[in-house]
């Protein structure tokens, strides 16, 4: 979505266009849209460190797979090659160095994606020192990143990897109507978050809507927003200091072009973040749970043409399913909490289903380092709920709401997300059915290396925070 | 792929149930996990007459019933019972007036009873019974008092009704106790056994404490009077802990006061559950809070339910995390993977049925599948313990239970996007 460089007034998101050029402008909505020049876009400061281990090549053979493109393959085998998926098939040649392991009677899925995670912000144990998912001081805190709060010793970090948890995005909390950039992780165990980093995944901005910034601010803290009104006028009028500020960025950047030699405007680490999204390098991931708040907030997106790439806690998503398909936003739901503020009250549990049945990218988000660690078990309960609704849901269907089409929220569904050639070989091996709950994970790689193996205590790790805290010679678990 | 056909053959069994007073009903051809002696049942039949269980054989005749259920393909189980609850005090957590489950009086402490708070019109209730939860115990707490008070046995219906006003007295200890605590776990412990101290001194000084002729004790007559038929052991005592070394003081106290003691939490209670298989002290857990959610609970881990278990200790179950109220019946999700960490899977089901209803006394009501009690049971369409297994039926009192609830009514109204303007006129 770029920005119209002709544009250099203020409030003129490309959306508007039609109304300035009746009213008063010149042709300024008639130029020609160029290309932009990311000039907001800078290098990322924090860039990531990962690169996946050398790994030697594995075949997995003979088992069930769900590819997360909604096929199931009985009788087939996968082979991990230098890090990609490098075939699929019933019967595949292999290197000969290829470990070879039979999974027989076991079952294949992509690695999970939590869409909806806050491990390493807020850790466990959970207390007031390390409690830093919330930077609860302005409604509008765009400038932090949800990155430079995570504990990479969290010891959920670990436990979620058992559950078979590859990929998470790490989101601010809701306190505010923009919480900050969150970011999108391998659970690769690490020293440093920057080498946890999804190489290449674009940042994502959390904003929230309903009860959370009104009761924050309103409520607690006496001022603005008090009502959802003012979350709304909260929105527009951060949207349009941010198109002023790129307005500025793009003024520059075209002086620059000509050659000249004019002086950079300030940067502000809150509008860039903002402008960013303007541009489209950072994704929209929205707490919205009413059905008439992500109504409104569509038509805020569509107003400073920003999308919202997905609702989170979409507890009424079901209400909206044909709008929020026609507008291709994603859906993050939980299979059936709801209840602890009236806006979660609607709660049905076929909302998952009724939102795939739309059309609508639906996903299944755990919020949770309990849930977390058993997404299969979630998207199951999901399943089971659109079944009683009247929906024909196969499992080689529902793998998709916490592998591919997390992915497609995430900006990384052409590398991970789902089993197929080229693809990041990020692949969980399954004891039994993942849609069972006796079924655990055996075996998860990451860019083709074994991250955890329940069957060899070598090749399960353990933070250092596990180590010795209860047992000096041992672990926590 | 609308939800038409679906409903039709669930709304197919409620519409038996009117209308609702069913005198004899037999449920046919199901795997019958009867949690008795008799264990598990193929191809048995279930008779229901006035409301209790007649007889639970295989063949039964069933000429003289009026409702017949063919459950072939199907599992019957005794009534889920979660053993840690606030359902029926809390509507909506953030909605004043909605939420009765923590006192922050400070004049009250285990004479406050939850019990004339419950609301049986909640609408959590039908919710939660649908889903095969018949029974949750609800739990006392407050803001300030180590004793919070008594709590009170649900039964899920139609009504919802209260089995037992007073089943148990609550109390926390360890870092849970807060602000009761003063800021050091003793000084929660020494209240406790201060408590129980001056409840002693009580019961033999009755008279003279009463009309004022004694010295002032640690709480006030209301409370002592409360704490009576703790120090008796006819009240069990459920102690909110997580820490093993606060268990094991507690288990001291046991010894010294003689109290019935039920440990809830209890993240680290595998650890010293030899001791409390020993001392006969059954343990709440959920078995999916495996976190270190805090430093008392460092200890978590997913197998402590088949740990207890295997050391002889009376588990009973509740979960799944903070849903252990407006998805109380997830206990069902939190007893499939206690076994899928390496419990008995009877075990499981006796940690969700039997277990409660013995340890709280309420075993004649419900419990187990067997003639005599008041039939209290749910009908699966698989393993009863599997993710993908729905109940198809649950009938309490011997009632068919109509399989409908505010959250399914709202999921029928929007099945159709097509007509949007029809919306508000389904109903």
């Amino acid at each position: 979505m770029g920005f119209l460089q002709g544009m250099n007034k203020q409030l003129r998101p490309a959306g508007l266009c039609v109304v300035f050029l009746a009213l008063t402008l010149s042709n300024a909505c008639t130029e020609t849209a160029v290309e932009p020049e990311v000039v907001a876009g800078q290098a990322d400061p924090f860039p990531s460190t990962y690169a996946p281990a050398a790994a030697t090549p594995v075949l997995l053979n003979n088992a069930t797979l769900l590819t997360g493109t909604g096929r199931q393959l009985d009788n087939a085998s996968i082979l991990l090659v230098d890090g990609k998926i490098d075939a699929i098939g019933p019967a595949i040649d292999f290197p000969e160095n290829a470990v070879v392991i039979d999974a027989s009677g076991k079952w294949i899925t992509p690695g999970l994606i939590d869409v909806h995670s806050h491990l390493g912000v807020y850790p466990a144990p959970s207390h007031e020192g390390n409690s830093d998912g919330n930077e609860i001081t302005n409604p509008n805190t765009a400038q932090v990143y949800a990155e430079h709060s995570v504990w990479t010793q969290d010891p959920q970090f670990t436990l979620a990897l058992a559950g078979g948890v590859t990929t998470l995005q790490i989101l601010p909390g809701s306190a505010n109507l923009f919480g900050g950039r969150g970011v999108t992780l391998k659970n690769i165990p690490s020293r440093t978050v920057q080498a946890m980093k999804f190489p290449g995944a674009p940042y994502s901005l959390k904003m929230a809507c309903g009860e959370n910034p009104k009761r924050v601010y309103g409520g607690e803290a006496g001022q603005a927003p008090a009502s959802r009104m003012a979350n709304v006028a909260g929105y527009r009028t951060a949207w349009i200091e941010a198109a002023n500020y790129l307005d500025k960025q793009e003024a520059y950047a075209g002086k620059q072009a000509k050659g000249r030699k004019p002086k950079p405007p300030p940067r502000n680490l809150r509008l860039e973040t903002l402008a960013e999204v303007l541009n489209g390098n950072i994704l929209v991931h929205n707490h919205c749970y009413r059905g008439e708040e992500m109504a409104v907030m569509i038509d805020v997106a569509k107003e400073f043409n920003y999308k919202v790439t997905a609702f989170h806690h979409a507890v009424e998503a079901y209400k909206v399913a044909d709008i929020l398909a026609e507008h291709d936003i994603c859906a993050a739901m939980w299979p059936e909490w709801w209840g602890f503020k009236h806006e979660a009250y609607d709660m049905v549990e076929g909302n998952v289903a009724m939102v795939d049945a739309a059309g609508a990218c639906a996903i299944v988000h755990s919020d949770s380092a309990i849930t977390g660690q058993r997404l299969n078990q979630e998207a199951a309960k999901a399943m089971a709920a659109g079944i009683a609704a009247g929906y024909p849901i196969t499992r080689a269907h529902a793998i998709n709401w916490i592998t591919s089409n997390p992915a497609k929220a995430l900006g990384v569904s052409a590398r991970t997300g789902s089993l197929e050639v080229g693809k990041m070989a990020d692949v969980v091996l399954w004891d039994g059915d993942p849609f069972s709950v006796y079924s655990r994970t055996e075996k998860v790689f990451i860019d083709g290396v074994l991250i955890y193996d329940r069957l060899d205590e070598a090749r399960q790790p353990v933070t250092d925070f596990d180590l010795g805290i209860i047992d000096p010679t041992g672990e926590r678990l | 792929m609308k939800g038409g056909v679906k409903l039709i053959v669930f709304i197919g069994w409620a519409l038996i149930a009117l209308p609702a007073q069913v005198e004899e009903i037999l449920i046919k051809n199901a795997t019958i996990h009867t949690l008795t002696r008799a264990g598990i049942m193929e191809n048995a039949d279930i008779l229901i007459q006035d409301g209790s269980i007649s007889a639970v054989a295989a063949g039964i005749d069933s000429a003289s019933a009026g409702t017949v259920i063919d459950a072939s393909g199907k599992q019957v189980t005794p009534g889920l019972i979660n053993a840690y609850t606030y359902l029926g005090i809390r509507e909506i957590s953030m909605v004043e007036g909605t939420d009765d489950v923590s006192t922050e009086d400070e004049q009250f402490s285990s004479a406050f009873n939850i019990s004339s708070a419950i609301n049986p019109d909640s609408t959590l209730l039908p919710h939660n019974l649908i889903h095969g939860l018949t029974h949750g115990i609800v739990a006392a707490e407050s803001e300030h008092q180590v004793f919070a008070g008594q709590g009170a046995v649900l039964q899920l219906g139609k009504p919802s009704s209260i089995l037992t006003r007073s089943v148990a007295m609550f109390a926390r200890l360890g870092s849970s106790s807060g602000e009761s605590g003063g800021g050091s776990r003793a000084s929660s412990y020494l209240k406790m056994r201060q408590a129980l101290a001056d409840t002693k001194e009580y019961k033999a000084n009755r008279e003279a404490i009463r009309t004022g002729n004694w010295r002032d004790l640690s709480l006030q007559v209301h409370d002592l009077e409360a704490l009576m038929p703790v120090i008796d052991g006819d009240l069990p005592l459920v102690v909110n802990v997580q820490r093993a070394s606060d268990i094991k003081a507690l288990l001291e106290l046991k010894k010294e006061f003689g109290f019935r003691l039920v440990i809830a939490g209890a993240g680290e209670a595998w650890r010293v559950a030899a001791e409390l298989a020993e001392e006969n002290v059954p343990v709440i857990i959920d078995p999916m809070a495996n976190l270190p959610l805090d430093f008392d609970r460092l200890a978590a881990r997913l197998d402590a339910a088949a740990l207890l278990d295997a050391a002889g200790v009376t588990v009973l179950f509740t979960g799944v995390g903070s849903q252990h109220t407006h998805s109380a019946f997830l206990v069902r999700q939190a007893a499939g993977n206690a076994v899928a960490y390496g419990m008995d899977k009877t075990a499981a089901l006796k940690a969700m049925t039997l277990n409660p209803a013995s340890v709280f006394g309420f075993a004649d009501k419900t419990g187990s599948l067997e003639p005599g009690k008041p039939a209290n049971l749910v009908i699966w369409d698989g393993d009863p313990l599997e993710i993908l297994t729905s109940a198809k039926q649950v009938i309490v009192n011997g009632e068919i239970i109509p399989m409908v609830s505010r959250s399914t009514r709202l999921r029928d109204r929007y099945l159709d996007l097509d007509s949007k303007q029809e919306i508000f006129y389904r109903k």
